[in-house]
């Protein structure tokens, strides 16, 4: 083996080891043309990566003579128009005249990837058999390493596809909100996937841009000013993707690519990605409905407004706890009797659902015309009960009636098991009121506590539910506990409608809050 | 203006952390400078001789002056016009989002908790910014290293 021959199988080990480690095109440019452009005769070593459709050149990249302006044409023309061994060129006038006699030429394929081109401009020092085995060598080598980043891409982006659609289907599932949900979408895909991602929902069968993301806001917002680009946007196609659920499409997401084409994921993806965001979509808009009838039902189990009522304001208030899909059990109504007294009830039915909103309706309606008629609330509550056992129901009612005098002067307060209302004194401090008594629908014969109050001028008896009172603040305490009396000292000289307005709003309510204010006219 | 260069504010030591490892590994041409706090950055800027980054990646919540109020200090100043700053918060609240773009952010990008998408999405951020610098123009994007392959 000649010197030369032993130095070159060196080399050759060495760019073997080096090339299964680099992590870039660009890595391996630097390694494998210095050794070539180092074999004897060689004046000139050039690379040229080729674009994987089509027969553009997509880099140039040279070692000695520069590979720039016009000579870039002249390489391409020079390159091999595919794959196969080594050859031996004519150089060319241009070439000839720099002293070049001849151009040892190799092209390289690689499936699903950018193929590449070595050229090797000799002199006539070069032994062209030896350059030639040489770059047949480096070209082996080129394609395994090729090969090799080619895999190491794929699969990282096949990581990256699968984290995006975990953490896609993680945000998703996260909220039930329709906006919160198409907004999460384009925001996820963008930029890790595409450039830009947009959500059309169908409605009255056109496309509606609901929600559009880019990672270049101001470009998208010029585009969408533009009603046709809008229109061509919203047209299936490759990058378009049905949102399709449960049997039926209901939108469009539409990905916006400005990148290498190698870079755009594949079709499968796009459609995986856009069937998960429908089905999101789908449920949070069916929870929306849902949603909607129930607290359209709510309201069609209170009174649509509370009575005018000479030397009283009145004021009331409806939280729905937390964002669950069942219709509470609280009521409240306010009757006058035709002798001028007027009896406020409040109450509530234990748990939620069908079943719970039936009795609350029938409950409501119950004590409201048995007081109407003029019944004394202690017998109205006994009615109540006496018609829950009747119906062998196993749910019980705590309820609270509070009869107004005439004069407004007294109210007369008869609790079954329901939390104690607030007597809030004109100008002074505000104070419990007594509850007891037993639920509603719990014994055969009720256990009623009746207890007589003074009404002065301006005083204030505000009556509630517990879900105010055991609404917990984020540290676990009650409401009840210390929050209320605070609230109570601050809303103090606040009117009717404002004190239960911002005691609904200062609870964080996890159950449904009722709240009925009944408030004396100043003299 | 470096387009090299690269301002990263930010607080959470585990986010500058992956923030370095992930541009580390997608553009090793990149050089990284770390403020961790918005109230610097302004002074950053301005000063005599300072290198102008390329791009200012900024995080939403920061103790004292966050995100937001970089964007507004940046964008009162016509001399650091031009400047691109990329909101990068793992905040999901859409106002934050209208609020930042309203005053003159260029992207609002989504941090995600994955690491390979975390590289992936700050290595798409660059691509995308490195390739619309003013002055320069691309039909094909070429990949970074031109000037080292002239020997």
């Amino acid at each position: 083996m000649s010197e030369i021959d032993a130095g070159w199988a060196g080399t050759l080990h060495r760019l073997w080891s080096a090339a299964v480690a680099i992590s870039s095109r660009e890595q391996l440019a630097d390694l494998v043309l210095p050794p070539l452009q180092r074999l004897p005769g060689v004046c000139a070593v050039w690379g040229l990566r080729h674009a994987v459709r089509g027969t553009a050149v997509v880099a140039y990249r040279w070692r000695g003579l520069p590979l720039t302006g016009e000579r870039q044409a002249l390489a391409a023309a020079l390159a091999p128009a595919e794959a196969g061994p080594v050859r031996v060129l004519d150089p060319g006038d241009e070439l000839r005249d720099l002293g070049i006699t001849a151009v040892v030429a190799v092209r390289f394929d690689q499936p699903g990837t950018a193929g590449g081109s070595f050229l090797l401009a000799v002199d006539d020092t070069a032994d062209l058999s030896f350059v030639s085995d040489c770059l047949a060598q480096v070209a082996g080598v080129t394609r395994e390493a090729i090969r090799r980043l080619s895999g190491v891409r794929d699969e990282q982006q096949q990581q990256i596809r699968d984290a995006l659609l975990a953490e896609a289907s993680l945000q998703m599932d996260a909220v039930l909100d329709t906006e919160q949900t198409m907004y999460r979408v384009p925001r996820m895909a963008v930029p890790a996937i595409a450039e830009g991602c947009l959500v059309f929902v169908y409605a009255d069968g056109k496309p509606q841009l609901r929600s559009a993301v880019h990672v270049d806001m101001r470009r998208l917002d010029a585009m969408l000013r533009d009603p046709g680009a809008v229109e061509r946007l919203a047209t299936p196609g490759e990058h378009a993707q049905e949102l399709r659920a449960r049997g039926r499409v209901i939108g469009l997401l539409v990905f916006l690519f400005d990148r290498d084409p190698e870079r755009i994921p594949p079709a499968a993806f796009l459609r995986d990605l856009a069937a998960r965001a429908a089905l999101a979509i789908d449920n949070s808009t069916l929870y929306e409905q849902r949603r909607q009838e129930v607290v359209r039902m709510q309201q069609h189990l209170l009174p649509t407004r509370l009575p005018g009522v000479d030397g009283l304001r009145l004021a009331a208030s409806y939280t729905v706890g937390d964002r669950v899909l069942e219709v509470g059990g609280d009521f409240y109504d306010v009757v006058v009797r035709d002798n001028g007294e007027v009896a406020a009830l409040i109450g509530d039915v234990c748990g939620r659902g069908v079943d719970a909103a039936a009795l609350t309706g029938m409950a409501r309606h119950s004590l409201a015309a048995l007081l109407q008629e003029g019944l004394s609330p202690l017998r109205a509550l006994t009615r109540l009960n006496a018609r829950l056992h009747l119906d062998g129901s196993w749910r019980f009612i705590t309820a609270g009636v509070a009869l107004i005098s005439a004069d407004r002067r007294t109210v007369e307060w008869t609790s079954a098991g329901h939390p104690a209302p607030v007597l809030m004194r004109a100008g002074g401090p505000a104070g419990r009121a007594g509850g007891g008594g037993v639920p509603l629908g719990v014994l055969e014969v009720p256990k009623l506590k009746p207890t007589t109050l003074e009404l002065g001028a301006g005083d204030t008896l505000l009556m509630f539910t517990d879900g105010l009172t055991e609404s917990r603040d984020p540290d676990g305490r009650m409401f009840e506990d210390a929050a209320l009396g605070q609230a109570l000292d601050r809303l103090r000289d606040a009117g009717p409608q404002a004190l239960v307005d911002d005691l609904s709003r200062s609870a964080a309510a996890t159950d449904d809050i009722a709240l009925l204010a009944v408030r004396r006219d100043d003299e | 203006m470096s387009d090299d260069l690269v301002l990263v504010v930010e607080d959470s030591d585990s986010d500058i952390e992956a923030i370095a490892r992930a541009i580390g590994r997608s553009h090793p041409d990149v050089r990284l400078e770390f403020l961790r706090s918005g109230t610097g950055v302004l002074d950053r800027l301005t000063a005599d001789g300072a290198e102008r980054p390329g791009l200012v990646l900024l995080d939403l919540n920061m103790p004292g002056e966050g995100g937001l109020d970089v964007v507004r200090q940046v964008r009162a100043r016509p001399d650091l016009g031009g400047l691109r700053l990329v909101v990068f918060t793992s905040s999901e609240d859409q106002a934050e989002a209208d609020a930042c773009y309203a005053a003159g952010a260029d992207s609002y990008i989504y941090k995600p908790i994955n690491f390979a998408l975390f590289q992936s999405v700050l290595s798409r951020t660059l691509d995308y910014w490195r390739s619309r610098e003013p002055n320069v123009t691309h039909t094909v994007v070429p990949p970074p290293g031109d000037s080292s392959a002239q020997a």
